[in-house]
């Protein structure tokens, strides 16, 4: 397991042309290594769209619900005042006044929430080992990688083809 | 259509880049020595910042009576320049989220720096709520923390309290948003880094950014999000900041326009700053094939714009002052424009309202130099508009007996010019240690908007850029 | 003070005990009780093993904890017996009397733990009723002025000796008095005015003793502000050489030449409360108040009529009045701007014949004769002012002490024993005072320290302070009051009767010789419990044989008619006694100094005050409206120019400031400054272009103009010769003024209205078109509503139990300010210092807001149109009509303040207070700024410790960084820190208080029972406070008149403080 080839392109366009190909061919890409985002890429190397937002929305409405709740303790329930005769009675009333706050909690609960998710489904997070093949794929180096296991084509086959999409280089890795 | 495109529209990257050439230019600041331009320029932020630290330090050592304050004026410079430094922090997010809701590819080029700058600037505006206050060591009270008194919380009816929490919520995910952007071109350092050090360093910052296509789909996303998140948080900082005075029943301050007219000014004096800050940087480092001629015209206009917002906000006040039959409304208009402070007055109007509109002329809004000088006046002007709200509206209020007028200290003068030193202090760092350019978006937008395309590319048409 | 106490472990200590004093050297003085586990058998044989260690560990931990919890020495020093009926946190209250040769009043003294903390007037008075004022309650800082005298001194070679005993004194002086009695020579007892029957006593057992021994004796009364002239006429008219009993309360027309008798003159505190009592619309009438004078006093600011004059003229004005209301003839031409308003005065004098009364305040013995004259003619004798039952608080004889100051310089004086009076400083120069006191061989100074005459002296003989003596007053014929001591002497200093008697051979204790001789002359009873009885309430008025005096013109008349005429010069000087200072007894009481000139909001300095146009001349500047709001305006960075006044040979350069409502051809200066001593307090910053850099005590507050009074048949405070006034250019002086602006904008803030209209509209004042309108907004389905009812939300129960209150009768104000230094007094309100309120800094959490109607008075804020409209109404008028309005917090139940701060530091009590917490306030002043009234104060400074090189001031002026001084602090309120807002607390300590004691009694809290420190300060009963949830309580009805409203009612605060209209009889 684990015998693994990355094709290193010098061009976002071909790698993108060269990736339609071998998708055609049924090769299964596992994945690209880019400096920026190729766009279109995903759908034909099979990469999904991210599920982020659905949790950011989560994150917004626990926020929101968390605000209003602390609004509901902090200034009703728990020490209620008369504060230049506004309504410390009931929430509804006083509503209004903690709009602003309870905006701004939501924003801030969806926004760090979301980072936080982002950080860890990319496994990103401080000190982490880098997993992009070759430094030059951060520069102007685009890697495609191909496990061999259970591939339509020879290892042989696959490097010619892999030639014949434009690739500049090939590694190989056991 | 994007060859189209890039031939009727002027490129946004001069000269004929490949992506390497980008990574080169982009890290080049940060790999070789600053220049002595860049030193100049620190030591003079540096002095000024220290001489502002001594300041504020007194204050915060002797009391607050070491300001020009007094029983009828209780706030002045210092709240002046926290909305200053505030609507500066303005412009950073709104470019790089509303511009990016735009699809404007303009902002690109810019967007880091403004945003480094936002950071920075609201940095400066958090200082101020908190040296302002009497006791500033029981600053944390304004937090709901149940604390040794028992449950006591703070008052969440009061703007101030609404300003805690945007300014905090603002700083940090502006901050957030800034990083995740940063992470992808920390790696191209940290792949590119050739002392052990900055492997290290890098190796961190970059959390170990692999730049596959999940991350990049991923990224993509949480970019767009926490952009739909930012931009209405922009909007609602300024409005609740402007809520400060809006919510007061101080002839002046009481005033319904406030939100709206606070935020256009904001991303009034933001854009003014960011253009200043854009020129010298184009200077320091010679970005001019990334800085160009087009970057500075698009901001002026948008300068142009909310400037004339601004003017036509101030005419609005003075009209329902009147229009409202409000003696006292009345005369807190007839004394900002007529009385002992129409000099603040009316150096606002020509700085605000008057002077932007040189913009309307092409010739002008491609002048450097003119550019320059017009974004510094701006930002006079748009102190001053903060001052005259502030200042006139108290200094002469309901009872005459209290009619008082406001005389700085030099503590006042000191912190602000203060806070002017460390902010550059910051960002001329920040400019040698971090890539002041976003490399993975310019990359994104070679091929469409370079000037020749992907230098050493066979293609020769462009793919659809995500719609 | 110094504070080198030493405090013993133990008897131990004291001893030097040997072993004790070896044992301290160690750490520990004793064994440590280690022994019980020590001791174990197991540790003697195993050693010390794992558990042991932790032992020891944990004993020894504990150990150094407990020793770092020893309580740092704190200052207080607990009974050794505890005094009966004194109860920590309870305070104790003495009725006493205060007279200092210019005030007197009987008061009523509150004390906290043995400290006299506050000053209230005795309601039990039948003479004061109850009044103090500004001085009177301020003077209770004086006791705890640590730069009093700590004890006798003499003076060895020119230098001063102290720390002396008191034989060290008595013995030489009586020694020097007996030689000079053994010469024949002259014993001189200089004092200024003794109402005292003891004291009087004692001075005449005195004579006697040493006339006995061959000298010549006498006793020469002086008053630093002469009343001879009245004295003097009275004594010739009436042969009684005494004030008459005036009864303001009678007089339906009260005309005044220039006698500020709300403010200065004579016994005003006995004044305000009776004419107050004449100005309640709701009786359906209102006494009519002429005053005509030369500079705008608090008396003149509260007249109906007012007609400026200059002095010459109003000399004039009297003889006018006189010769219309006489018949009698006597050439006297006035001039034609006021003649109108003298007609009219006399016109109204004729008509109330019997019920009118005319006072003049100067001290020209002639002008005295023809006002006595007036009031005969009008039959007022009897009435409303009645020598029947003489006043004595002042006796002062200018001739005797002018024949003095002559025999002095004659060197005919061999002693002198000075007493309570200060002449090296009150006198005119022209009597040499100082030069004569030098050829006195025995001078001996029976004051409270080394001031001006104590310094030329040879012997200090320091008397007590007031709150710490014995005696007994006698006002007024048949009023007798007592004073008795409120704490032990704090120094070593001895009642000058107790010396005087001493000097005179016969030792005796002060207190048993007033009881004697009060229980003998007084009471005419020998019983203790009567004594008692008397001292508890502190006055006696005993029937008065009726005896009536006969007016007997004639001679005097004439003279007077002949000789009533001034001549009059360009420029005719003034001087005058302000509310605060007096005549400068307290110069060096900072809170006097702090309280703002109640006409000119001035404070910490006299100055020359002019007629706007004279000032405009003196600048050289054209005289015109704008000119006159540029060139005259004083603020924070604003200083005032300074003017060289010249008085014959002698100059001062003073700053100018323009008066409003002063006469053209008037200058004015005030009394009672430059006294030595107030040097300390000053500064550069202080004094601007005046500060002498050379001779420090030239830097005094102020400039003492005593000296260029003018002497005519009496010590006159009018100069009408050759008095000069030019600009000094490029020199300037900071003024520290706590009112920059000065007209009312045609705003309704005082809300005015005139007696016919009021009479006219009862009923009616509150519709539209009334002079009380009541204002309405249309809520959001266009109902109208009153502001102070119209609500977002449910509004919070205000029926829960208390709500508290205050009405303000802005009728009755007469702005003198004792509510403001009461305040100061009950709250701990610290002084600030001339440089802080120069940057409208001062602290005062009441203020009185003075306004002068303005060029464009008569018109209201909807006829200011355009620039120079609102520019003109910012001018004022130069015969301006004045209102005064006390401001503190308002209390609103929907307060801005409360909703603004975002700790939740001011919130509002369930009594509708406003509450500041200040301990949770963390000093955002957000509060402040959206406060309508401004009334809210912020510790800019750590007042009660900061004193740094670049802060000096607190250290001088505020009474919390001294020592002593500290011990006037109300315990009941705390001292706040740096950094926090304060404010009015409605005295919330009082209310809790009184709410308990009602508590106790299980009753309901009565009307009165509690008063916040400014309503019972106010001597016209114009502040009053009460309970608006209890129909008992008078607030209920008074918030009901329809003079009742709202300071900015509009704003929608809807405060707990009712204003009442002010009514004018015109």
């Amino acid at each position: 397991m684990g015998n693994t080839i990355y094709a290193l392109y010098n061009d976002d366009h071909v790698v993108y042309e060269g990736a339609k190909k071998l998708v055609k061919k049924g090769v299964k890409i596992k994945d690209v290594f880019s400096p920026f985002p190729i766009h279109g890429i995903d759908p034909i190397i099979g990469v999904r769209k991210t599920r982020l937002a659905i949790c950011a929305f989560i994150y917004g409405l626990t926020g929101m619900s968390l605000a209003i709740l602390g609004m509901w303790y902090f200034m009703i329930e728990d020490w209620p005042m008369n504060i230049g005769g506004k309504p410390n009675y009931t929430l509804l009333q006083n509503l209004p006044a903690f709009v602003p706050v309870i905006f701004e909690i939501t924003v801030l609960c969806t926004a760090h929430g979301m980072i936080l998710t982002y950080f860890l489904r990319n496994e990103t997070l401080p000190g982490m080992k880098a997993k992009n093949p070759d430094p030059r794929t951060t520069d102007d180096m685009f890697a495609v990688e191909i496990e061999l296991d259970h591939q339509p084509l020879t290892e042989e086959e696959l490097v010619a083809y892999l030639k014949e999409t434009g690739a500049v280089e090939i590694n190989k890795r056991y | 259509m994007h060859i189209v495109e890039a031939e009727i529209r002027e490129p946004l990257i001069l000269g004929h880049k490949s992506y390497n050439d980008i990574t080169e230019d982009v890290c080049r600041p940060i790999e070789s020595r600053a220049n002595s331009l860049w030193y100049m320029l620190f030591g003079l932020a540096s002095i000024l910042a220290l001489w502002g630290l001594g300041n504020i330090l007194y204050t915060v050592g002797v009391g607050i009576g070491v300001w020009g304050l007094n029983k009828t004026v209780g706030w002045a410079w210092d709240i002046t320049n926290f909305v200053w430094w505030v609507g500066i922090g303005h412009a950073g997010t709104l470019i790089s989220a509303v511009l990016l809701l735009f699809r404007q590819r303009w902002r690109m080029a810019i967007n880091r720096s403004a945003e480094a700058m936002t950071i920075f600037a609201v940095m400066m505006a958090a200082l101020f709520p908190g040296i302002h206050m009497g006791r500033i060591w029981q600053a944390y009270w304004v937090l709901p923390l149940p604390n040794q008194f028992g449950s006591l919380w703070p008052n969440f009816n009061s703007p101030l309290l609404w300003d805690v929490f945007a300014i905090s919520t603002y700083f940090s995910v502006s901050l957030g948003f800034w990083y995740v952007g940063l992470i992808p071109d920390f790696a191209t350092v940290r792949d590119r880094a050739t002392t052990k050090l900055y492997k290290v360093i890098f190796g961190t910052l970059s959390f170990g950014w692999s730049g596959s296509a999940k991350h990049w789909n991923r990224f993509e996303e949480i970019s767009l999000v926490l952009a739909g998140l930012a931009t209405p948080l922009v909007f609602s900082v300024h409005s609740i900041v402007s809520m400060d005075f809006a919510t007061s029943v101080i002839p002046g301050w009481h005033t319904t326009i406030f939100p709206p007219y606070f935020v256009a000014g904001a991303i009034f004096s933001g854009f003014a700053m960011v253009l200043t800050l854009m020129i010298i940087m184009r200077k320091v480092f010679h970005f001019e094939d990334y800085l160009t001629m087009k970057h500075i015209e698009y901001m002026n206009i948008v300068v142009m714009l909310t400037g004339s917002m601004v003017g036509v906000a101030y005419l609005t006040e003075l009209f329902i002052s009147w229009y409202s039959g409000v003696e006292y409304e009345g005369y807190a208009f007839m004394n900002r424009a007529t009385g002992p402070y129409s000099w603040a007055y009316w150096s606002m109007m020509t700085c605000n309202v008057i002077s932007p509109q040189l913009f309307w002329f092409k010739k002008f809004r491609r002048n450097l130099v003119l550019t320059f000088i017009l974004s510094i006046v701006v930002n006079i002007g748009m102190w001053f508009e903060r001052f005259v709200i502030i200042v006139t509206s108290l200094h002469r209020d309901f009872l005459t007996s209290s009619w008082t007028m406001f005389h700085p200290t030099y503590v006042d003068i000191g912190v602000y010019f203060g806070t002017i030193g460390i902010f550059f202090v910051l960002f001329l760092l920040y400019a040698r240690s971090f890539p002041v350019l976003a490399l993975n978006e310019l990359k994104t937008i070679l091929r469409a908007t370079g000037e020749h395309g992907v230098k050493g590319s066979k293609a020769h048409h462009d793919h659809k850029e995500g719609h | 003070m110094a504070t080198n106490k030493t405090y013993w472990k133990g008897i131990e200590e004291l001893e030097k005990n040997p072993n004790f004093v070896n044992n301290s050297k160690n750490e520990f003085s004793e064994l440590l009780p280690v022994d019980e586990f020590l001791n174990k058998e197991e540790v003697k044989t195993e050693g010390t093993n794992r558990r042991d260690f932790l032992k020891f560990l944990g004993f020894s931990v504990t150990a150094a904890t407990l020793a770092a919890c020893e309580a740092p020495v704190t200052r207080s020093i607990p009974f050794l017996n505890k005094p009966d009926n004194l109860t920590p946190g309870i305070p104790n209250y003495f009725a006493s009397t205060y007279y200092d040769g210019f005030d007197y009043a009987s008061i009523l003294v509150k004390t906290r733990e043995g400290r006299p903390i506050f000053i209230d007037g005795n309601k039990n008075s039948t003479y004061t009723k109850g009044s103090a004022n500004a001085r009177i309650n301020s003077s209770v800082l004086g006791l705890y002025d640590s730069k009093r005298a700590k004890g006798p001194a003499k003076k060895v070679k020119g230098s001063w000796a102290k720390n002396i005993s008191w034989s060290e004194v008595i013995n030489p002086i009586t020694k020097d008095l007996k030689s000079v009695a053994s010469r024949q020579g002259n014993i001189v007892i200089l004092s200024n005015t003794i109402i005292s029957p003891s004291s009087k006593e004692v001075v005449n057992n005195f004579i006697a003793s040493y006339s006995a021994l061959g000298a010549k004796v006498k006793h020469v009364t002086y008053d630093a502000i002469s009343a001879s002239g009245i004295l003097d006429a009275n004594n010739e008219v009436f042969g009684v050489r005494a004030l008459p009993k005036y009864s303001f309360e009678k007089a339906k027309v009260i005309v005044s030449f220039g006698a500020d008798f709300l403010g200065t003159w004579l016994d005003s505190v006995a004044y305000t409360k009776d004419y107050a009592s004449t100005r309640k619309p709701e009786n359906g009438w209102m006494s009519k108040h002429y005053q005509f004078e030369s500079l705008l006093s608090l008396t003149g600011s509260n007249a109906d009529v007012r007609g400026a004059l200059k002095p010459s003229d109003l000399n004039n004005a009297v003889a006018y009045v006189y010769s219309k209301v006489s018949g009698d003839s006597v050439s006297a031409s006035v001039p034609a701007n006021v003649k109108a308003k003298l007609d009219k005065a006399i016109q109204d004098l004729s008509a109330n014949k019997g019920s009118s009364l005319v006072v003049s305040g100067s001290n020209d013995k002639n002008i005295q004769v023809l006002v006595a004259a007036i009031n005969n003619a009008l039959n007022n004798y009897g009435s409303t002012l009645d020598l029947n039952q003489p006043v004595y608080t002042r006796q002062g004889n200018d001739a005797e002490f002018v024949a003095l100051t002559k025999e002095m310089n004659g060197g005919k004086v061999d002693a002198i024993l000075i007493i309570d009076s200060n002449p090296v400083y009150t006198s005119p120069a022209s009597l040499k005072f100082t030069e004569g006191l030098a050829k006195v061989d025995l001078k001996v100074y029976f004051g409270d320290r080394l001031d001006e005459t104590g310094i030329l002296c040879d012997y200090l003989t320091p008397n007590h302070h007031y709150l710490e003596s014995w005696n007994d007053f006698n006002p007024a014929k048949g009023i007798y009051s007592l004073q008795q001591p409120t704490i032990p002497k704090l120094f070593n200093t001895q009642q000058w009767q107790e010396v005087v008697s001493e000097l005179a051979g016969q030792t005796i204790n002060y207190a048993e010789f007033v009881e004697a001789n009060f229980k003998a002359t007084v009471l005419n009873s020998s019983s203790k419990a009567d004594w008692n009885a008397a001292l508890q309430v502190g006055n006696i008025s005993n029937a008065i044989s009726s005896s009536s005096v006969v007016a007997n013109f004639g001679s005097a008349l004439s003279t007077a008619k002949s000789k009533f005429k001034f001549q009059s010069g360009k420029f005719e000087l003034e001087l005058y006694t302000k509310v605060g200072l007096g005549n400068g007894n307290q110069a060096l009481n900072p809170w006097l100094h702090e309280l703002p000139d109640p006409i000119s909001k001035m404070t910490y300095d006299n100055y020359v005050t002019m007629a706007a146009s004279d000032a405009m001349e003196v600048l050289g500047v054209e005289d015109t409206s704008d000119n006159r709001r540029d060139y005259l305006y004083i603020g924070q960075d604003y200083p005032a120019k300074v003017v060289k006044l010249t008085v014959g040979d002698v100059s001062y350069e003073l700053p100018l400031v323009a008066q409003p409502g002063q006469a053209k051809g008037t200058i004015g200066v005030a009394l009672g400054y430059g006294r030595k001593g107030t040097e300390l307090f000053t500064r550069k910053e202080w004094l601007g272009d005046l500060f002498d850099t050379e001779n420090n005590n030239n830097n005094t507050i102020g400039k003492n103009v005593f000296s260029v009074a003018n002497v005519s048949n009496t010590i006159s405070n009018i100069v009408n010769s050759n008095v000069s006034v030019e600009l000094v250019s490029g020199k300037s002086y900071p003024m520290a003024t706590t009112q920059t602006h000065h007209t009312m904008m045609g705003r309704k803030l005082v809300n005015e209205t005139t007696l016919s209209q009021y009479i006219s509209q009862r009923g009616t004042a509150k519709e539209h078109g009334g002079y009380n309108e009541q204002l309405m907004i249309l809520d959001s389905y266009g109902v109208p509503n009153k502001p102070n009812e119209l609500d977002l939300w449910a509004e919070h129960p205000i029926e829960l139990v208390h709500r508290w209150g205050l009405s303000i009768d802005l009728n009755s104000c007469i702005g003198c300010g004792a509510c403001v230094t009461a305040c100061h007094l009950e709250n701990n309100v610290p002084a600030v210092g001339k440089d802080e309120v120069r940057r409208s800094r001062e602290m005062h959490w009441m203020r009185i807001d003075r306004y002068y109607s303005s060029v464009k008075a008569e018109k209201d804020y909807h006829d200011l149109n355009g620039r120079q409209d609102y520019l003109d109404a910012e001018v004022s008028a130069d015969e301006p009509t004045v209102a005064f309005q006390p401001v503190m917090c308002q209390h609103c139940n929907h307060a801005p303040c409360e909703t603004v701060c975002p700790v939740a530091a001011t919130t509002h009590s369930d009594e509708g207070l406003n509450q500041m917490t200040y301990n949770r306030c963390v000093g955002t002043r957000y509060c402040a700024n959206n406060c309508p009234y401004k009334v809210r104060r912020f510790n800019w400074f750590q007042y009660d410790s900061l004193n740094i090189p670049a802060f000096p001031d607190f250290a001088k002026v505020n009474a919390a960084q001294d020592d002593l001084g500290r011990m006037v602090l109300n315990p009941d309120v705390v001292v706040r820190s740096r950094g926090v807002m304060e404010k009015c607390s409605m005295c919330v300590q009082r209310i809790q208080a009184g709410k308990l004691d009602a508590k106790k009694k299980g009753e309901k809290v009565q009307d009165g029972a509690i008063q916040t420190a400014c309503s019972s300060a106010c001597p016209t009963n114009a502040i009053s406070f009460g309970d608006l949830n209890d129909p008992q309580h008078a607030i209920n009805k008074e918030k009901e008149q329809e003079r009742a409203y709202f300071l900015l009612e509009e704003v929608g605060a809807q405060p707990n403080v009712y204003y009442q209209t002010k009514v004018r009889h015109i």
